[in-house]
């Protein structure tokens, strides 16, 4: 089983090295990036959905301050590329930390609002300062080289990847945030800090969002706030992880794959129709949720591996009581 | 300053609309322990409501909030159902799974509405929409437009009435016995289902009368709804979850907030004020302004 494990992955980082000499066609390419991107995207925003417990609508912010982090430092610093996006990873950082003291002591839906509130002010930022450029975005010095992208995209998805699979799957930080998710008082009771440990999942999420965003602006060479602080890499992030299936590493990609896949058909061939994106988008959260709550890949495990536990079936975490004074 | 009692007028007058969004959005929480991320669309739906139902029959927008109320109340209660579905059963983390499942209601509710609506800010004319009292003494002035007034009124009227229905009837003990303990009043005969149901759908009714208002004393737009759920939610948090008698406080101090930077300085930030002040009284105070939240 484990060799087998190995063998496979072997197989698919062969794959996703040749890649680019097999693909000529450029668009291909660029679809393919695409792809790898919206991978970390889903699999960064796991470490907080899936594995504590926390919604968190400001991941786009994220993705936005690495963006524009990136950009600001290129174009207006002059920096070069791999010290800027890095440098978008320590803003990023810095912030999900100022934003997470106080806004991570609130229980799981309002930490939900409030993330996003926070994403639509920082848009509000980028809208208003100048060093921005404001609504009209900015330019980073272009680089039209697609099988770059590529490669650089791959290596920080798959250093993500890896770095997010041995800390959540392999050391013990991934089962002191499970028991956060499942019970915060028991966790507290059990001597873990929740407050620490929640804020080191909220920077784990963070950065890896922020370098893929500075990677993308770089590519992409234009980037403006209804591009790169919009609510689509959060709502999307969120249909991936929860339809591939919440809490493992392997249901954001699998979820990740299947949703962008079906985005590029539908920006192919229905263009016209932005709007229903966002309509089928909508139903695909709300009818995953009733449908699959382990998602497709919680599905497939019930049926292939009865033996193996799934990853958030656990018994309902007890309601806490509430309080209503009038 | 010669601004100030206007900004703080208007302020209070924007403060006491939100008390009725928040309240209802407190006591679903406090009852179904679910946060609904649509509060905002069943707004903008009820103003569109407002919108359309007075150009068909030419009704002032005030005299339909009755039947708006009946029609969203009755959405409320055919869909409480299944967000209790989503809430119950054997899934995982029930209390996440119903935050994702309001936010994917909204989300399509939201590109329903561009499609059906389109992109326009419209506004609900209605009878009280020209006049308005004018006050002077010395340097201060203070203009008080007959519509805001009105939705004063509606404000204290509502609140009332929740506060009557909480405190006064047999239902109300009911809700709030689920709210405190939801086994222990199954125990005592209170149908927690039936009860859930009413509670979504009372609230579900205001949202979207209160919706029709905003219609009238603002615009109504298919993308409206994000910024009242953010107002709503801002507004549940500083008076301190689950805390009904915090809301009038905090939705006041959140109006003026607003209406200081519509005047003094740029309404662009206002969303970033909010975040701000938020984020502060947080940092002091986890549990809300008077420190009496969950």
């Amino acid at each position: 089983m484990k060799g087998r494990r190995l063998l496979a992955s072997l197989a698919v980082a062969a794959l996703l090295a040749a890649l680019p000499a097999v693909l000529r066609d450029t668009f291909l390419l660029r679809v393919a990036t695409e792809a790898l991107m919206w991978i970390g995207l889903a699999v960064a925003f796991d470490v907080l959905a899936g594995y504590t417990g926390y919604l968190n609508f400001g991941h786009s912010a994220f993705f936005g301050i690495g963006a524009y982090a990136t950009a600001i430092l290129m174009a207006r610093a002059g920096w070069p590329f791999a010290p800027a996006a890095a440098a978008g990873g320590v803003v990023a950082a810095a912030a999900a930390v100022v934003a997470g003291i106080p806004t991570l002591r609130l229980r799981g839906a309002y930490f939900a609002i409030a993330t996003w509130a926070l994403s639509r002010g920082i848009q509000q930022l980028a809208l208003m300062m100048t060093v921005t450029g404001g609504p009209d975005g900015m330019r980073l010095p272009p680089f039209l080289h697609p099988q770059f992208f590529y490669y650089v995209m791959l290596a920080v998805v798959a250093v993500t990847f890896f770095a997010l699979w041995f800390l959540l799957e392999r050391a013990p930080f991934g089962l002191k945030l499970k028991a956060i998710r499942e019970d915060e008082q028991g966790a507290k009771a059990l001597g873990l800090n929740p407050t620490l440990l929640k804020i080191q999942a909220f920077v784990l999420s963070a950065v890896p969002t922020a370098v893929i965003g500075g990677v993308f602006a770089y590519w992409v060479t234009f980037i403006d706030p209804a591009s790169a602080l919009g609510d689509l890499v959060s709502d999307q992030a969120l249909v991936m992880v929860v339809f591939g299936g919440m809490g493992t590493l392997i249901g954001p990609v699998l979820g990740a794959v299947l949703i962008f896949a079906f985005k590029t058909l539908f920006w192919a061939y229905l263009a016209e129709y932005e709007v229903l994106y966002v309509i089928i988008l909508g139903a695909a959260i709300a009818a995953s949720v009733v449908f699959l709550p382990n998602g497709v890949l919680g599905a497939r495990l019930r049926r292939g591996f009865p033996r193996r536990p799934l990853p958030s079936a656990g018994p309902p975490a007890p309601l806490a009581a509430g309080k209503l004074e009038a | 300053m010669e601004l100030l009692p206007q900004a703080v007028t208007d302020g209070v007058m924007l403060g006491a609309i939100y008390i009725t969004i928040a309240v209802a959005f407190s006591l679903v929480y406090g009852v179904m322990h679910v946060i609904d991320f649509a509060v905002g669309e069943w707004i903008m739906f009820g103003a569109f409501a407002g919108f359309y139902l007075n150009r068909a029959t030419g009704i002032d927008p005030f005299a339909l909030l009755p039947a708006v109320f009946v029609v969203f109340a009755a959405l409320g209660w055919v869909l409480q159902p299944l967000i209790q579905r989503v809430l119950s059963g054997k899934r995982g983390n029930p209390l996440l799974m119903g935050l994702v499942f309001t936010f994917g209601l909204s989300l399509m509710f939201r590109g329903l509405a561009q499609t059906f609506f389109g992109f326009y800010s419209l506004s609900t004319p209605s009878r009280l929409s020209n006049g308005s009292f004018f006050f002077e003494k010395g340097r201060f002035f203070l203009t008080v437009s007959h519509v805001r007034l009105a939705g004063l009124a509606y404000a204290i009227a509502i609140t009332a009435a929740l506060q009557y229905l909480l405190k006064h009837t047999d239902f109300g003990l009911g809700v709030r016995a689920l709210a405190q303990h939801k086994d222990a009043a199954g125990l005592m005969g209170v149908n927690n289902r039936r009860t859930s149901a009413f509670v979504y759908a009372i609230y579900v009714g205001i949202s979207a009368m209160t919706g029709v208002l905003i219609g009238t004393i603002f615009s109504v737009s298919a993308k409206m709804g994000p910024e009242y759920t953010i107002f709503a939610f801002f507004v549940v948090v500083l008076a301190g979850m689950g805390y009904l008698a915090g809301v009038p406080a905090a939705a006041f101090l959140l109006g003026i907030i607003q209406s200081l930077f519509l005047i003094y300085l740029d309404p662009g930030y206002t969303l970033l004020a909010v975040f701000g002040v938020l984020y502060l009284i947080l940092l002091a105070s986890p549990t809300g302004l008077f420190r009496k939240g969950v």
